[in-house]
Formats: structure tokens, sequence, C-alpha cells
């Protein structure tokens, strides 16, 4: 009897680390396509209405659960605010007489972002489910395939870049945020024209670092880092050009043009985001336009200097 | 209640628990943090399961809550089940052969728990080559993990016994008011030979 129950307690771990170990192995070797991604689609799809309910009725429970913790933080945070807003008063008196300059710079960065956002269409969507991993630096929202979302669409908000779509089901789809290890942007200091690579600080996810940036860039702190954006394809980036991803916190390294970012986005609490949709299909036909006009001489000259390789994705 | 509708009622307990802890997990403690860490219950709830219904139920509900998160939260599939079916099988024999008692017990076997699976989880994915952070602030994550999860493991114990007792296999607190009887050799069927 005793030897019969130990067998029995073997075999169900054996089959369960072997069944787990099978999973594993599939799914890491399968594409995105695969079955086991499309399980994963298919559950997202099932559970998407239960997370939209479960959302809305523990959304009570976590804002009071929230609140407690803001107001452990909230003098932390006053006192830093304090010493940001010492900051910026500082810099908007040294800067004051440069103002008609940086007017005008900002004029031209809001045309051209304006022009560059102009071919997405923008989906509102709420925010479901955090990840609560601090491998993964993802949500879930509630819009999907049914709104146009596609996967690598960018996802932005009030505030600034949030990130892109990695996962789409028809009423759902998952973003991994700019922090996420697999995401980099190509990016810039605002006002520069030399683009370097953005992704989360090796050691510190919740801190980017922009690098391979040329030597022209001078970036101070305070900078705003926005992203680069470019329209020539093989290099199209999938983040328009023009939106702000943070403010330059400290130069990494003078030698190698690294900055240290913090992100303009609050990613932590997330509530509301917009996808942009439909956009790198609108930007090749754009560029492809422009390339027809024999009077434009070519569409380089619209295009940043980025010097790198695009290695947005993950 | 029969001795068999009460084993019949345990499956059916455990998987309305796990549920309901994924749920309240991914819902509401995935946007909670504590010591900037958020508190992991899944690694709690799987060895408590263990602790207190055997080997056996503890891997089975390890399993399960693993997969369910790993196909919840989009991540890869199998690790999450993979490192819960060990923290379930473990505390599940730790009761089969020490039968701890302390008062500290689930405090104890909470940390080890969360231990096991934050370290278990950096370890595979170290492996599967994924481009994660490896620093101070990751065995810094790890160790603030595990003593957030040691401060709740006491209350949520409390509320995974509650809500699977009447249906565990043997209840602990009957078993150690009958091992008190032996010692006091009242009840013993030796004293009575």
């Amino acid at each position: 009897m005793y030897g019969k129950t130990v067998r029995r307690r073997r075999m169900v771990l054996a089959l369960l680390v072997v069944l787990s170990i099978i999973l594993l192995t599939a799914y890491f070797g399968e594409s995105s396509s695969g079955g086991l991604h499309s399980v994963q689609r298919g559950f997202m799809t099932v559970v998407s209405p239960i997370q939209d309910g479960a959302n809305a009725v523990l959304k009570p429970v976590r804002s009071a659960v929230g609140w407690f913790g803001g107001m452990l933080k909230a003098k932390d945070e006053a006192n830093k605010l304090r010493s940001e807003l010492a900051q910026l008063r500082k810099s908007v008196v040294a800067e004051r007489s440069d103002r008609k300059t940086l007017e005008e710079g900002r004029q031209i960065a809001e045309v051209d972002s304006h022009t560059q956002l102009a071919g997405y269409r923008r989906v509102a969507a709420e925010v479901l489910v955090a990840s609560a991993s601090i491998w993964y630096e993802t949500i879930d929202i509630d819009k999907g395939s049914s709104e146009g979302i596609a996967v690598n669409d960018p996802v932005i908000n009030g505030e600034g870049l949030v990130g892109k779509v990695t996962a789409v089901a028809p009423e759902a789809a998952q973003v991994s945020l700019i922090t996420d290890s697999a995401v980099k942007v190509s990016a810039r200091v605002a006002g520069s024209r030399q683009a370097g690579i953005l992704q989360p600080k090796v050691g510190n996810p919740s801190d980017l670092l922009l690098q391979y940036l040329s030597g022209k860039s001078k970036a101070a702190e305070n900078d705003l880092v926005e992203t680069s954006g470019t329209v020539e394809s093989p290099y199209e980036s999938i983040f328009p050009a023009g939106i702000p991803i943070g403010t330059v916190t400290s130069i990494e390294s003078e030698s190698s043009y690294a900055v240290n970012v913090r992100p303009a986005v609050e990613l932590h609490g997330l509530d509301h985001v917009q996808v942009l949709t439909g956009g790198p299909a609108s930007r090749s036909s754009l560029a492809a336009g422009l390339a027809s006009l024999p009077s434009v001489g070519g569409s380089e000259g619209s295009a940043p200097e980025t010097g790198v390789a695009q290695v947005e994705g993950g | 209640m029969s001795p068999s509708s009460i084993q019949g009622a345990l499956p059916m307990r455990i998987a309305a628990l796990s549920i309901a802890v994924v749920v309240i997990q991914i819902g509401v403690l995935s946007e909670v943090t504590v010591f900037g860490v958020n508190i992991e219950l899944a690694p709690l709830l799987a060895a408590f399961i263990g602790l207190l219904c055997g080997s056996i139920p503890g891997a089975a509900a390890g399993f399960a809550i693993g997969l369910l998160i790993d196909l919840a939260l989009v991540q890869t599939m199998g690790i999450t089940s993979l490192l819960l079916t060990l923290v379930g099988f473990w505390a599940g024999r730790l009761r089969e052969i020490r039968d701890p008692q302390g008062a500290l017990v689930p405090v104890i076997v909470g940390a080890a728990a969360a231990g096991v699976a934050f370290v278990g989880y950096a370890l595979i994915e170290f492996l599967l080559g994924v481009d994660a952070p490896v620093s101070l602030q990751l065995l810094r994550d790890i160790v603030l993990g595990v003593v957030v999860d040691s401060i709740v493991a006491l209350p949520f114990f409390l509320i995974v016994r509650r809500a699977l007792q009447g249906s565990m296999p043997e209840d602990p607190r009957r078993r150690r008011r009958s091992r008190r009887a032996y010692s006091t050799g009242g009840l013993s069927p030796l004293s009575r030979s």
C-alpha cells in the first residue's frame, strides 16, 4: 500500500514536470503564430470580458490600496518635486533670452509631429491588467484587432510614448512598455537630428538609456528626448517622430555618447492609453509619393540622420 | 458529510480558490507595490495547498495556477507551472514527512516558496537567454519580494485554511489533538491492550 502511494506520488510529479518542460520547450521554440501562442490569444479573447468586469469591480479596492501607498510616498514625492521646481525655475531664467528661438523651434517640432501623426488613427483604450512580474513590463488593454489594432502599433498617452503592441486578440491587446527589455526605440534629443537607440538601462529597467548618439549631439540635463522616426524603408521606424519620451537626467558617458533618460509617462498606474493604428502604411505611401515627384529632389532631406541600423522591436 | 464527498469537494474548492487568487493577483495586486515590489500570492497559494492537503494536490494546484498565470499574462508558458508544481510538491512532502506545527511555519514556508519561485524564475529566464536586467536591482527585487510575501504569508495562510476547511484530507487541528492524546497515553491503542 505504502509502495503504491509512493509510486503514484512520483508519477504525478514526473508527469507534471515533464508536461511543464514540454510546454516551455514548445512555446519557446515556436513562432508568434504557433499553436501555443494562438491558445494564449484565444484565452485572452475569452477572459478579456471577465478581466474587464473584474477590473471595474476591483477598481475601488485598487484605488483604496493605491491611496495608502500614495500617502506613504507623498513626502518623498513632494521633496523631489520641490527640487525639480527649483531646477526648472533656474532653467527658465537661463533660457529666457533664447525664448524666441526656442518658440520657433518648438512650433516647427509641433508641426513636424502633427504631420507625422496625421496618418494615424487614434484608438482610445482602457488598461485592463498590468504584468505582475518584474521580468515583463507589459499591460493588457481592452481594444484589439476589431478596432484595427495590429502588432507593433505605437501606444501613447497625454504625456508621451508608452510602448508598442506586441500581441493582439479581437477584443484585447498586449502592450510592451518602453521599460520592457524587449523594446528599443529610435530616439533623439529634442532639437538635435542625431538619433540613437533608447532602451531600458541594464540593472534598472525604470531608467532608460539613450545610446549610440553621435558626437555632434549636445545633450544636457533636463533636455527633452523624443522619438526620431524615419520614413526611409527598409529602416522605417514603427514610432512616428516627435513623440516625447522623457527628459535627460544625466550624461552616462561622454566618450560613448549615452545619456540617462527618465520616462515622461508614469508607467505604473496607467488607466487609459491611445493606440496609433494604420501609420506605417500611410507613411510608406507618403514616402513613395514624395520619391515619385521629380521636383522634390529625393526624400533624404526630410529624413533624420540616424546613422544606426533600425533595431526597434524585440 | 461522508469522507468521499469531502474528498470530492477538495478539487472544487482548490479550483475556485486558485481562480479567485489569480484574478486578485492580476487585477489588484499587480498595480500595488509594497517597498517597490508586487505581492505575489501564487507561490504562497501553491505552497499552502501543499502544506494543508499534501504533495499531490499541492503539485497539481501549483501546475494549474502557473498555467493560468502564464496564459493570462501572455508569458512564456510552462515556466510558472514548473516552478509552482515543485513548490506545491515540496510543501506537501514537508507536511507528509515532518508535519510541522509551529505558528511560524506558514511564514517560513511562504518565504521559502517565494524564494524558490523568484530565484527559479530568474534562473530559467537566464537559461532561455532572455535579455533581462542582471544586477543588484534584480537581487533587491527578489529579496524584497520574499520579505513582502513573508509578511502576508500568515494572514493568507489563515484565509486559505479557512477556505479549504472541511474538505481537507485530514484536519490539522484534529491531527494535533489526536497526537496530543497519544502522547498522554489516553487513547493510544497500546494502552488499551
